[in-house]
């Protein structure tokens, strides 16, 4: 049994970290909420535009991906800044019936901004000292869930980042633990791959819906992906198709048996490997993976990428020599000696995990360092 | 010997430049000799073979794309002589 020092937090979830968490409901609570953050320390916050007037499918993964991220295993407290009454209460209310966390509210309607920071920032400085007194324990990891991610990839992903990861990957699901893939324009042309991998067939058969129901979208909208999906950093990293991209993206999930098909910033039922049907660009995806209960991100890069999340460490890996250097304020894991010096896929795949077990106890990436807290609670992208 | 190029599989009729390919570079390459006919930057593909257009593009032992255009042995394979055969508004 392999043990990492975590957290048990107060829903009894393991967690590498044990943030207090400052969450803005709407665009126009932003401010109140960052200035909270900037006062009182260490929080984490989440921000966005969005928390009026939505409608239908926009509205129900707002509150998903709100409510799923506060539900997040790394976050021990939450302080919701919210505007008006029904529905910051509503809100609060779920939360209190799906955890035992401690949850707290202001209104900024409730005399303004400013008054919402003085109410708000003394709330949570009691949320900090909380959360601050768990102690970190030894955990067996197959109770932590990873979520996996690509972006910014070049011709290195798939050669290095990727199978790098996914050796690691299979040694987590081979410990019984848990991992989450997705970005479903980047199976298109891979599905065939991943759909043999299904548990079952009802579960192949939901991979190859999704792959066409994406294409479907992007056939329906008169445009070409290319620019879109490869991107034109991806197009200067040497990868021409669609294609060509998603056989790269779908090696770092790995060999294991797919065990599901998840809708969007949806938890899975069980232990083992799944698929989330997603878009796949970088902040909406791992907005939706945090949401669905991943308490750390593994990230392969080509050509490096910044990106963060507020909840979960972001581990940056790169295959790409170039990057190592040219980035090398975002990267976390350097497996380019796969390039360079003809390393083994596995070498690369046992540094991985390695890196991951210290992030697990406590060792920050450099996502956290740096602030990278990008959030996105609404998908648009393909 | 430094390693220039990578065949991800067998299969493939591209390779991956993991250096800077020049015009006039020599690759030995699985027992024989493949002139690089132009400048191909890290991470780019280079033909292994004589492709027709129309002829699929195998990489990883999948097809990635179609060839758009002829593409002689030891030319640059990309974005401007091959194509996505999915999610095409051409297709």
């Amino acid at each position: 049994m392999i043990e990492v020092n975590g957290y048990w937090n107060p829903d009894k979830k393991a967690a590498p970290r044990n943030h207090t968490l400052i969450l803005s409901l709407n665009s126009f609570c932003n401010n109140a909420a960052r200035s909270i953050h900037n006062i009182v320390s260490p929080t984490v916050l989440i921000s966005h535009p969005h928390g009026r007037n939505e409608i239908g499918i926009n509205k129900e993964r707002l509150w998903k991906s709100l409510l799923g991220n506060a539900l997040n295993p790394n976050v021990f407290s939450i302080l919701v800044v919210g505007y008006e009454e029904k529905t910051t209460g509503a809100f609060v209310e779920e939360l209190r019936k799906m955890s035992r966390k401690k949850v707290e509210s202001v209104l900024v309607l409730n005399g303004g901004t400013l008054n919402a920071i003085h109410e708000g920032s003394s709330k949570a400085a009691a949320l900090v000292q909380e959360s601050s007194e768990y102690q970190r324990e030894p955990i067996p990891i197959s109770e932590f869930s990873l979520g996996l991610k690509c972006g910014s990839s070049d011709a290195t992903s798939g050669i290095a980042s990727n199978p790098a990861l996914g050796k690691a990957v299979d040694r987590m699901i081979s410990l019984n633990g848990t991992a989450i893939f997705s970005e479903t324009t980047e199976i298109i042309g891979a599905e065939h791959i991943l759909a043999k991998r299904g548990i079952n067939s009802s579960v192949s058969r939901a991979i190859m819906e999704a792959a066409k129901r994406n294409e479907d979208l992007a056939i329906s909208l008169g445009v070409d992906l290319i620019g879109t999906n490869p991107v034109p950093d991806n197009i200067k990293g040497g990868i021409s198709t669609i294609e060509e991209k998603s056989i790269a993206s779908i090696m770092k999930s790995g060999s294991s048996p797919i065990r599901g098909v998840l809708d969007y910033a949806t938890p899975p039922p069980d232990k083992g490997l799944y698929f989330m049907d997603s878009p796949s660009a970088a902040t909406e995806v791992i907005t939706a993976l945090t949401a669905a209960g991943s308490s750390v991100i593994l990230f392969t890069t080509g050509s490096g990428n910044p990106v963060g999340s507020p909840v979960a460490p972001v581990m940056k890996i790169t295959g790409n020599p170039n990057s190592v250097v040219t980035m090398k304020d975002h990267i976390d894991v350097d497996v380019s000696e796969i390039i360079s010096k003809g390393k083994s896929i596995d070498f690369g795949g046992e540094k991985i995990f390695n890196a991951l077990l210290k992030v697990l106890s406590g060792k920050l990436t450099k996502s956290e360092i740096l602030h990278h807290d990008e959030f996105s609670p609404i998908p648009v992208g393909l | 010997m430094e390693q220039k190029v990578i065949q991800l599989s067998k299969k493939d009729n591209v390779a991956v430049a993991v250096t800077n390919l020049h015009k006039g570079d020599i690759l030995q390459f699985d027992g024989r000799k493949l002139q690089v006919e132009e400048n191909i930057d890290f991470g780019h593909k280079i033909s292994l073979t004589d492709l027709k257009a129309g002829q699929d593009i195998i990489k990883y032992g999948e097809v990635i794309g179609t060839a758009t255009h002829d593409i002689p042995a030891g030319h640059h394979v990309h974005i401007h002589n091959i194509k996505s055969l999915r999610a095409s508004k051409n297709d």
